[in-house]
Order: C-alpha cells, then sequence, then structure tokens
C-alpha cells in the first residue's frame, strides 16, 4: 500500500510543493508590502507596460489560464464526490475506482492553478499597481480569507486523495466527509473570487468617490455576485465533467485492449452524464445573471445584449446548439451499443428536427448594431421575421423544448436494452409521455403568449416555463425508475463497442465548452469598456479599447489551444507514474468491464 | 504508418477552434473605443465644429445611440429627429437650450410621454460628460431642425463636476415609514380612490403603481404628488385628474411616510 502511494505522480507531487511554496512565497511577500503600497500609490505609476505583448493580454491570457485551471479543480471535485458516494452506497468497486481516477485529475491540475494564480497576483501589483491598491482598499479582509481558504482545501484535498486506501472500509464514512469538506472549501474560494469579479461590474457598498460605505460585506453582495456565483458553480461542473470526459475518450482512442476500451468508455459516459445535467439547469441561471445585470444598469444591460456585443450572443447561441446537439448524438450513438436499442430508433428525425429548428430560433439576432444600410437592407433593426423570432419569448420557448428533448433521449438511453416486467408499465409510459406533451404545450402555450403581454409581465412567464419544464423532469423519473426496476434486459451494454467518431464528439464538448467559457469571461470584462470598475475607476491605459470580437477569438483560442496543451502535459506526467507502476492500474484494481455489463448511470 | 492518437485528436480540436475563431473573424467587427476627453473652454470654436464634436460624442462617448435613433421612431426612447426644433416649444416659458441641457441632466424630470425614466444623467457616470462635451452635444441636438445658439455659460458650471472618478447618484434614502405609509395611501391620502399598489387597491383610474420604484425616480414620485400637473401627464391617462391639493393636506410626516412606501413598489 505505502509504496504505491509513494510512487503516484511523483513528478505531479514535486512541482505542487514547488507551486504550492512559490504561492505561499507571494502571498507572503504581498500582505507584507501591502500597507507601504497604499501610502505609495500615489507616486506610482498608474500601469507598467508588459514587455513585448503588452500588460492587457498578458494579464488576458494568464486570467483566463488560471480560470480554466481553477473551473477544473473546482468542478470535478464535486462530482468524484457523488460518485464516490454511489461506490460506497452501492458496495460497487468501479465507481470507487472512478472517483479515485477523477480526483487523481484534479490533483494534477492542482499545483498549476497555483502557479497561475501567483502569476496573475505578480501581474495585477506590477502592471496595474493603482487599480490593485483601489481594490486592495476594498477587499484586503477578504485577501486573507482566501488565503487560508485557499490552504484549508489544499490540505482537505491532500488527505481525501492520499488517504483513499487508509480510509477505506468502516472508516469510508470519514473519507467521504473529507471530500464534502473540501467541496465546501472550494466553493467557498469560488464565492470570494467572485465577489472581486462582480465588483468590478456592479460596485456597491461604495460611495461616489469608490470609497466603501459601511462593511466589505456591502461591495462583496453585489448585484451580480450571487448570480455569478450560481452560474460559475454550474458551470464549472459542467466543464469539469466535459474535460473528465475528453480524457476518457483520449484513453478509449489510445486504448490497446478491450478491456481498457470498456473502462474508458464508461468513464466517458459518466463524465458526459455529469457534464449533462448541469448543463441543462445553465440557461436558467443565465437568465438570472442577465436580469440582475439590467437591474444593476439599464445602460450596461442594453450594451450587453443589444450594443457593441450583440454579436457575441449570435456566437454564444451557435456554441450552445453545438453542445445540446453533440450531446445527443453522443447518446443516440451510443445507444447503438445497446442491444435492444432499435425499438427507439425511430424518435431520432423527430429529435433532431427539434433541436435544430431551437437551434437556428435561438441564434436568431434580436437587435444588432449594424450599419446604416445593412439596417435599411434588413428592413430597419427589427427585421419582420427577425423580429418575431428574435425575442425572449422565443428563446426560452426553444430553449426548453431543448431541453426537454435533450432529457427524452437521456429516457430513451435509460431504458434502451430493459423491458419493465412490472404490470402497470402501460399506464406508467402513458403518463410520462403525457408529462412530456403537456410540459411541451406549456412551453408552447407561454412562449406564444408572451408576444402579446407586457415584458415585464413576459419575464414571470419564463418560470413558468421552467416549472413545466422541472416538474416533468422529475415526473418521468419518479415514474421511470420503479417501472424499470428488476427489469427484464434485452442484452448487456456493450462498454467499449461504441464508435469511435462518439469518442470525437465528446472532444468536440470538451473543446468548445472551454472556448465559450472563454468567451464568456471576455463578455463579463468586455461589458465594463473603459472601466476597471463600472463607474468608479477608469482604464485610462492606452489598451481602454474593447477589442472587437475577431480579435478577441483570436486570443481565446490561442489561450484555449494553451491550455489543452498543458492539461495534456499534466495528465501525460501523470501517466508516467502510472507506467512505473506495472502491477496495478491506478488506485483499486481497475474493474473489468468488457463483455458487459447493464450499468447506468 | 498509423497516425498516433494525439495528432489526430489535435488536429481536430485545432480544427474546432479555427471553426470559432474564422466565424468570429468573418462577422461585423465592432470595437468599443474609450472616450476622448474634449475641452473647449477658453478656446473659440465656430458652431460648425461645435455640432461636428457633437455629433461624435452622440456616436461615441454620449452612447445615445444605443436608444435613440435619428429619423427612426425606436422602441426605446424618442427619436430626436427635429428635437432641435421641437424644443423650443415642448414648454411654455422653457427656451429649446433650456430643455435641452435639462433633458440631459435631469432627464427624470422632463419625461417624454409615453417612455420610462430610463435615461441616465449624461453629465454622471457612466456616461460622465464634461461642460464642453454638453456644449457641444446640445449644439448637435439644435442642428436637428433648430437653431445653434447654445453657448458655454447655458451649461450649469456644477454639470459633470463629479469627474471621471465619481460614481453613480446614490440612492435617495427617505427617513419616512413604509408600514405608516401604505395606511396613508389606503386611508387620508385617498391615493387607494385612483391607484392600485401591488395588494392594496384596483382602481384602474389613474396607473398601477405596483412597481412605480423600478421605472421612476424618487424625484419624479415626490414631485408628482405635491404638483402632478408640473411633471406632464402619463400617457394613456386623463390630464388633471390627480388632485394638485395633496400636498397641502397631508402632514410633512404622512408625506415622507408615504413616499417611503411608494419607494417599496417595485
Ligand atoms: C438608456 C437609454 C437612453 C440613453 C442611453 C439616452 N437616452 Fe435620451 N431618452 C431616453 C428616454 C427613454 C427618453 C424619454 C423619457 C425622458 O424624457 O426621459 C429620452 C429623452 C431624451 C430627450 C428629450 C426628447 C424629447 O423629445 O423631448 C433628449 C434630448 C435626449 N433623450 C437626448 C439624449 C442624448 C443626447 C443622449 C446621449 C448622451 C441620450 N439621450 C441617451 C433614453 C435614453
Ligand atoms: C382622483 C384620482 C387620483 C387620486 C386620488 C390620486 N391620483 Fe395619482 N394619478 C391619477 C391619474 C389620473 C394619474 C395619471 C395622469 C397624470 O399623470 O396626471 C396619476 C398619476 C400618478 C403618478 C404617476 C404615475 C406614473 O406612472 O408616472 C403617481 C406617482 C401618483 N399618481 C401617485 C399618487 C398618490 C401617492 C396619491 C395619493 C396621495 C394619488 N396619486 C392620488 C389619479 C389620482
Ligand atoms: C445554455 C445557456 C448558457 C451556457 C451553456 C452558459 C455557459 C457559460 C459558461 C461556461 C461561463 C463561464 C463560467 C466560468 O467562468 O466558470 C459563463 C459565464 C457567463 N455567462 Fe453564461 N451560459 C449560458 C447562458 C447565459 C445567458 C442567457 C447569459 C446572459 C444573458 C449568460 C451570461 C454570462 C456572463 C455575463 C458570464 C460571465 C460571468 C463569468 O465570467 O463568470 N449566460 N456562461
Amino acid at each position: 500500500m505505502k509504496a504505491r502511494t509513494s510512487s503516484s505522480s511523483l513528478a505531479t507531487r514535486g512541482s505542487f510543493h514547488c507551486a504550492w511554496l512559490v504561492f505561499c512565497a507571494a502571498a507572503l511577500a504581498l500582505a507584507a508590502t501591502l500597507p507601504a503600497e497604499a501610502q505609495e500609490a500615489a507616486r506610482d505609476p498608474a500601469y507598467r507596460a508588459f514587455p513585448l505583448i503588452g500588460s492587457r493580454l498578458a494579464v488576458w491570457a494568464v486570467a483566463q489560464l488560471h480560470l480554466n485551471f481553477a473551473a477544473f479543480i473546482l468542478g470535478v471535485p464535486i462530482f468524484a464526490l457523488i460518485i464516490e458516494i454511489i461506490g460506497w452506497r452501492t458496495g460497487e468497486p468501479r465507481y470507487d475506482w472512478l472517483s479515485h481516477e477523477f480526483v487523481k485529475l484534479t490533483f494534477a491540475a492542482f499545483s498549476t492553478t497555483a502557479l497561475l494564480g501567483a502569476a496573475l497576483l505578480f501581474l495585477f501589483v506590477g502592471y496595474y499597481p493603482r487599480f490593485w491598491t483601489y481594490m486592495t482598499s476594498i477587499f484586503f479582509p477578504t485577501y486573507w480569507v482566501y488565503a487560508l481558504l485557499f490552504f484549508a482545501e489544499t490540505f482537505t484535498v491532500y488527505l481525501w486523495y492520499y488517504g483513499w486506501d487508509w480510509l477505506a472500509g468502516p472508516r469510508k464514512w470519514i473519507h467521504v466527509g473529507l471530500g464534502v469538506l473540501s467541496n465546501l472549501f472550494g466553493t467557498a474560494i469560488l464565492f470570494v473570487a467572485n465577489s472581486w469579479v462582480t465588483f468590478m461590474i456592479s460596485p456597491g457598498g461604495v460611495d461616489e468617490s469608490g470609497a466603501l460605505k459601511g462593511s466589505v460585506w456591502g461591495a462583496i453582495n453585489n448585484f451580480t455576485w450571487m448570480p455569478i456565483n450560481i452560474h460559475r458553480l454550474i458551470a464549472n461542473i459542467v466543464f469539469g465533467g466535459t474535460i473528465a470526459a475528453a480524457y476518457a475518450a483520449f484513453r478509449f482512442l489510445a486504448a490497446k485492449t478491450d478491456e481498457e476500451r470498456a473502462r474508458y468508455d464508461w468513464m466517458g459516459y459518466i463524465g458526459n452524464f455529469v457534464a449533462l445535467a448541469a448543463f441543462i439547469v445553465l440557461p436558467f441561471a443565465g437568465y438570472w445573471l442577465g436580469r440582475e445585470i439590467y437591474a444593476f444598469n439599464q445602460t450596461m444591460g442594453i450594451t450587453m445584449m443589444g450594443g457593441f456585443m450583440s454579436w457575441l450572443w449570435i456566437i454564444q447561441a451557435i456554441l450552445i446548439g453545438i453542445l445540446f446537439l453533440g450531446s445527443n448524438y453522443y447518446l443516440w450513438l451510443g445507444m447503438e451499443r445497446i442491444p435492444g436499442s432499435e425499438r427507439y430508433r425511430k424518435y431520432v428525425p423527430p429529435m433532431l428536427i427539434v433541436l435544430t429548428l431551437g437551434f437556428m430560433v435561438w441564434a436568431t439576432p434580436r437587435s444588432l448594431v449594424l450599419t446604416l444600410d445593412e439596417a435599411r437592407a434588413m428592413g430597419g433593426t427589427h427585421h419582420p421575421l427577425l423580429g418575431v423570432l428574435g425575442v425572449m419569448s422565443a428563446k426560452n420557448t426553444v430553449v426548453n423544448l431543448m431541453i426537454l428533448t435533450t432529457f427524452l433521449s437521456f429516457v430513451l438511453y435509460r431504458r434502451a436494452n430493459r423491458v419493465s416486467t412490472r404490470g402497470w408499465v402501460g399506464t406508467g409510459m402513458a403518463v410520462q409521455w403525457a408529462a412530456f406533451g403537456v410540459a411541451a404545450a406549456i412551453v408552447v402555450f407561454y412562449g406564444v403568449y408572451g408576444y402579446f403581454v407586457e415584458s415585464i409581465v413576459r419575464i414571470g412567464f419564463s418560470v413558468y416555463q421552467v416549472l413545466a419544464v422541472l416538474a416533468a423532469i422529475v415526473l418521468v423519473m419518479a415514474i421511470d425508475i420503479p417501472m424499470f426496476r428488476g427489469a427484464r434486459s434485452t442484452g448487456r451494454i456493450r462498454w467499449g463497442t461504441i464508435a469511435p467518431r462518439s469518442q470525437y464528439v465528446l472532444i468536440l464538448l470538451a473543446v468548445t465548452f472551454t472556448w465559450l467559457m472563454g468567451l464568456m469571461g471576455f463578455a463579463r470584462s468586455g461589458i465594463r469598456q473603459h472601466w476597471h470598475v463600472y463607474g468608479i475607476l477608469r482604464d485610462t491605459s492606452p489598451e481602454a479599447v474593447t477589442p472587437a470580437l475577431g480579435y478577441a477569438a483570436n486570443v481565446i483560442t490561442v489561450v484555449t489551444i494553451v491550455f489543452f496543451a498543458l492539461v495534456m502535459f499534466i495528465f501525460w506526467l501523470g501517466g508516467l507514474g502510472e507506467k512505473g507502476r506495472t502491477a496495478t492500474h491506478g488506485h483499486a484494481p481497475a474493474p473489468m468491464l468488457a463483455g458487459g455489463s447493464d450499468a447506468d448511470a | 504508418m498509423r497516425v498516433p492518437v494525439g495528432v489526430k485528436v489535435g488536429a481536430f480540436s485545432l480544427l474546432v477552434m479555427g471553426g470559432y475563431a474564422y466565424f468570429a473573424n468573418s462577422i461585423p467587427q465592432i470595437e468599443s473605443k474609450p472616450p476622448q476627453e474634449l475641452s473647449l473652454e477658453g478656446g473659440s470654436v465656430t458652431p460648425a465644429q461645435l455640432v461636428r464634436a457633437g455629433e461624435e460624442i452622440f456616436k461615441t462617448k454620449g452612447t445615445c445611440e444605443i436608444c435613440h435613433r435619428i429619423g427612426q421612431k425606436g422602441t426605446r426612447a424618442p427619436d430626436l429627429a427635429g428635437i432641435g426644433g421641437r424644443a423650443g416649444k415642448a414648454r411654455a416659458g422653457t427656451s429649446a437650450t433650456q430643455y435641452l441641457v435639462e433633458s440631459l441632466l435631469q432627464p427624470g424630470a422632463l419625461l417624454v410621454e409615453g417612455y420610462p425614466n430610463i435615461m441616465p444623467a449624461v453629465d454622471k457616470p457612466p456616461i460622465a460628460l464634461n461642460r464642453s462635451e454638453l456644449w457641444a452635444l446640445t449644439a448637435f441636438l439644435q442642428s436637428l431642425g433648430g437653431t445653434v445658439d447654445v453657448v458655454l455659460a447655458d451649461i450649469p458650471a456644477t454639470a459633470g463636476a463629479a469627474g471621471p472618478g465619481g460614481a453613480a447618484a446614490a440612492a435617495v434614502k427617505v427617513p419616512g415609514d413604509p408600514a405608516a405609509g401604505a395606511a396613508v395611501f389606503a386611508g387620508k391620502g385617498t391615493c387607494i380612490a385612483c391607484h392600485k399598489a401591488g395588494k392594496l387597491g384596483a382602481s384602474p383610474v389613474g396607473p398601477d403603481l405596483s412597481q412605480i420604484a423600478r421605472i421612476q425616480t424618487p424625484e419624479y414620485i415626490m414631485k408628482k404628488i405635491l404638483d402632478p400637473a408640473a411633471l406632464g401627464t402619463v400617457a394613456g391617462y386623463p390630464k388633471g385628474v390627480m388632485p394638485p391639493t395633496l400636498g397641502q393636506s397631508l402632514t410633512a410626516r404622512e408625506y415622507t411616510d408615504l413616499v417611503a412606501f411608494l419607494l417599496t413598489l417595485k
């Protein structure tokens, strides 16, 4: 036991220690010099120029990379924990193995996250001194909290990872407790960091000159803080899931044996399942965030949705459409490895049509900034057709329908190889279909009705639509689970026999989601335009121009490439450690999946 | 020879991201330029130069085009075509210059009928125009169908004083007690005879006030009670129905309580 544990990715551990030291040193040095720094602020330059690429690009790249890694190490443990609990409760070792595998991935990325965080801090202090001094004047107390939380998080994840075998068996509950604790710390870290970011968008708790009015809580609890906390928390889970699935896809494609293929096919499936489940609620969280931005400042809301950023939302919509289509396609391909699924193949074309149409409506522009000529050619900024499809009502409606369709794909997938033996199966299915039908009808009804009422009433309608969809999901699952318990099997899932192109779909999802995250980060920063802190601290640097989307997309692409290169490198390092141990595969002996198991999530 | 998986996956990912980047580069490229400070104080400028500078501000730093169009009715804000001519006749006793300057500095006080109070005071952050810029902007607005006669002295010296360091106007705090205000609303104030406010009342005579604090500024609400006619009439409602005597019949305490109550309606 001991020997194996210590040999586990030595390289990773080494780099982790190194990074941790660097981080602590930087944080301490900074903490010590801060008050002095504040006094000297008057004499300090407001900006320094980063060599070659300029300060903005440097901060942009490092911030995006840091966020990517941070999202990964916060998102993955959440579902690693869920999987561990499933394994613990069901006693199935393969879940425990998978959970450990996921935490291993997290662990490998920990040091890089810390290093990038330290680099970001260094860039702020060095190249944006006035900005940093101002932020410090407001948020200094939270820096300590952040540092302590980071320490606590590292420590518990450490214990969680290395205590896996030690805390097995009757002590498993302690181990699960550690998992819970590290997730609580992780989420708290996210919330603290979000308070800084959201303060920059929608400052609160400060007076006209930007000085703190009451306690720092007023600045933390600003308009967009909670919505971004929730939106990011969910997005991080999706992100973690897609990356884990892409990792599995890579291992699948590189696998030499059927056994390996089966194992990684299953891992990819679980990763994608978790991603999909979280992805479904993301649009709701997004709308809430959008609404709060409007509530904070109309002009900002309008700039965001209709101003110079309006095209951004079209790109976002296209990416989201690809995510929906991709995850459904993956499920459909997955059904082919399940004997008995032929029964459901006829549903695929109609679902594809719903998704495609939904995609098109979602991507319909609302009101774009156009040149006068373009506007005339289109018939005003509100094109007659675009005007009808491009509004909130239509978009809400289709996104709800797309979610229902995706859920239907999942339900069909679930029952692909099972035939219920319950006597009430006819009634059960009828109720399920009715639930789908009623939910869809409610969604469409309020979608259409929304055209005839005031916008303030219309916003209320989206709540009914969401509730209808969620109620249908709950009802269908509440029937499905008992209905298929102890069902007759039409054959076992042939894990590992899925078409290799499905694995490219998983990679497509991961790449798309990562790129989307970069894009939304740009949206979040871009809506501040020429302000570091909106309305309070102006960006007076030569780089105050908010770039156009093309430039932003190029930066996002390059940074995303660097991110994936780093991830591959880190996973490769982790793999080296694994190769050293010829006898065992990873943690608990890897489960045998080849030849079947009728597992479902 | 087989292509290694890493290469295939890498090429595939590059292709995907390249596609996204290509698309993002193929759409209209719009930058958001930071506003330039304009200073005209002390210098001599011709009206034509002034108008040109004002037009520039209208399109860029002023961000007016987010809401307004010239020569096209917007859904958010009035069409500004012909505003230079209209401004002089908008209110008796107010010159075009005064009307325009007030529209810019206190947009909430002079609502155009049928539009909500969403226009920000343009000398305050985030737009934060300085005096010179307000001058040029007013000249530009006058050039739309009127005569350009604004001089720097027409712009109050206090305008834009907050400068780019200031913040949005602080929330108005009214010292009243909302619960007592609700009682005034339903009782002595007689508002309930004509207005609905959340759960209180149902009368359709006057506008529904259930969200009044969301769509109106505190100053507007306070003034509207004291002198309803001075603020014009809400579109779609009869003139002169809202009693002008409410200011006299209520005590100061009742008035502040009432306002405090109305400010909770969002
Ligand atoms: C957030 C949207 C918004 C922005 C930005 C905005 N306005 Fe307005 N504006 C309105 C609305 C709504 C009205 C009508 C209600 C009122 O009078 O306040 C209005 C009214 C006006 C009027 C009076 C029109 C009339 O017919 O009497 C003028 C003049 C005006 N705006 C000029 C400007 C200028 C100049 C800018 C840029 C510096 C600007 N506005 C920015 C929304 C906006
Ligand atoms: C006799 C009927 C009547 C009574 C009593 C009355 N109002 Fe009104 N009120 C109206 C009408 C009609 C309008 C719309 C026409 C206008 O703007 O003058 C109005 C408009 C308003 C508005 C502006 C609404 C908007 O959307 O801009 C406010 C605020 C308001 N009333 C508050 C009050 C309060 C507070 C009271 C009690 C102290 C009160 N009113 C009593 C008839 C009345
Ligand atoms: C299916 C719908 C949506 C998906 C998949 C999605 C996805 C994402 C992702 C991945 C992020 C980055 C999170 C992170 O930094 O960790 C993000 C952030 C953001 N989203 Fe969404 N989003 C959706 C809907 C919306 C909507 C409807 C809006 C607003 C109208 C919105 C506004 C934002 C903003 C402003 C950010 C930046 C906040 C930040 O950087 O954390 N999103 N979104």
